[in-house]
């Protein structure tokens, strides 16, 4: 019997949290998360500070265009859904649709980043809005682009764990890894809702 | 004898692990719909006051992110006072930042 089995053979009820490894993971990985909110909160701030900053470059209510914020929300809310659909399937041992949900989450991670790179593409070669633009850019660029960076790096993982689960199956070892991504996407799509409100919907405010 | 008595309890303790259904997750994404469509109307409609505006997007934005945490992270399941803590402690130095920012920029 392998190590990563019940003693029965069979995956127990919540296999992400049937071992101490597990548990530990997702208490840690939930620090992680907190530091996360910091880390966010200080970039939120200095884009607070400076949003109105524009150095007679464009600003927020010229640049913005609410039907591609409105889309890029709607793909990350509907993939946060799927990941609860993955984490249903793990519950139910149903590896199949498991890996069904993971890849439709991966999928719709990458839609929102074709539309962020479309996104900044047209601020940078049409709309002359840059890095070094103003400070209003550079806080822009740096908190939207890190969320950014976050969902590539979520797309990432949650690719390499599908890869993992086609190799290895669902054990007490894979579930607690699947679980903890998880709960990384749900948090991305929670920094998004502050961001398609503070930056984009306030932008347009004024 | 032994044997049958496990086969015989064997659909009872599956039984006791009965695993939620996605109707509420359901109805938290579509609460969630619903509060970005406010969110999105009150500034697409215009002519609404600034500073009430950006109440219904402060509101909109803690309302979702509420529910979203407590069903999808499970926050609001028990055994989870130690997340709980995390999380507040994070928004709290968070929101701390973003006050304290504003204020020494701005005041």
């Amino acid at each position: 019997m392998s190590h990563a089995e019940h003693v029965n053979g069979e995956l127990p009820h919540e296999p992400e949290k049937a071992t101490l490894e597990g548990r530990n993971k997702i208490l840690g990985f939930w620090l992680f998360l907190g530091g996360e909110a910091v880390l966010f909160g200080t970039l939120f701030a200095t884009f607070l500070a400076l949003r109105g900053q524009n150095n007679e470059g464009p600003t927020a209510s010229e640049l913005f265009s609410l039907p591609i914020t409105a889309a890029a929300t709607l793909i990350l809310l509907v993939s946060s859904l799927t990941s609860v659909f993955a984490i249903q399937a793990l519950h139910r041992h149903n590896i199949e649709k498991l890996k069904l949900w993971l890849i439709v989450t991966v999928v719709l991670g990458l839609c929102f980043l074709g539309l962020e790179i479309y996104e900044f593409y047209e601020y940078v070669a049409h709309e002359s809005f840059n890095m070094k633009t103003s400070a209003f850019s550079s806080a822009f660029y740096t908190l939207v682009g890190f969320h950014g960076a976050h969902v590539a790096f979520g797309v990432v993982w949650i690719s390499l764990l599908i890869a993992q689960l086609f190799r290895k199956g669902l054990t007490v070892v894979t579930a607690p890894k699947v679980y903890v991504s998880a709960m990384y996407w749900h948090f991305i799509d929670v920094v998004w809702v502050f961001i398609f409100s503070v930056v984009y919907l306030l932008g347009k405010v004024g | 004898m032994t044997a049958n008595q496990q086969s015989n309890e064997g659909p009872t303790v599956k039984h006791r692990h009965r695993v939620e259904g996605p109707e509420k997750h359901i109805i938290v994404f579509i609460f969630s719909i619903v509060l970005t469509a406010i969110a999105f109307a009150a500034v697409a409609a215009g002519g609404i006051n600034t500073a009430f505006t950006i109440i219904i997007l402060l509101v909109m934005a803690v309302l979702q992110v509420f529910v979203q945490m407590g069903y999808w992270m499970h926050l609001k399941d028990k055994g989870h006072l130690m997340p709980i803590l995390f999380m507040i402690g994070g928004f709290f130095v968070a929101s701390t930042c973003i006050v304290m920012a504003l204020f020494w920029v701005w005041w």
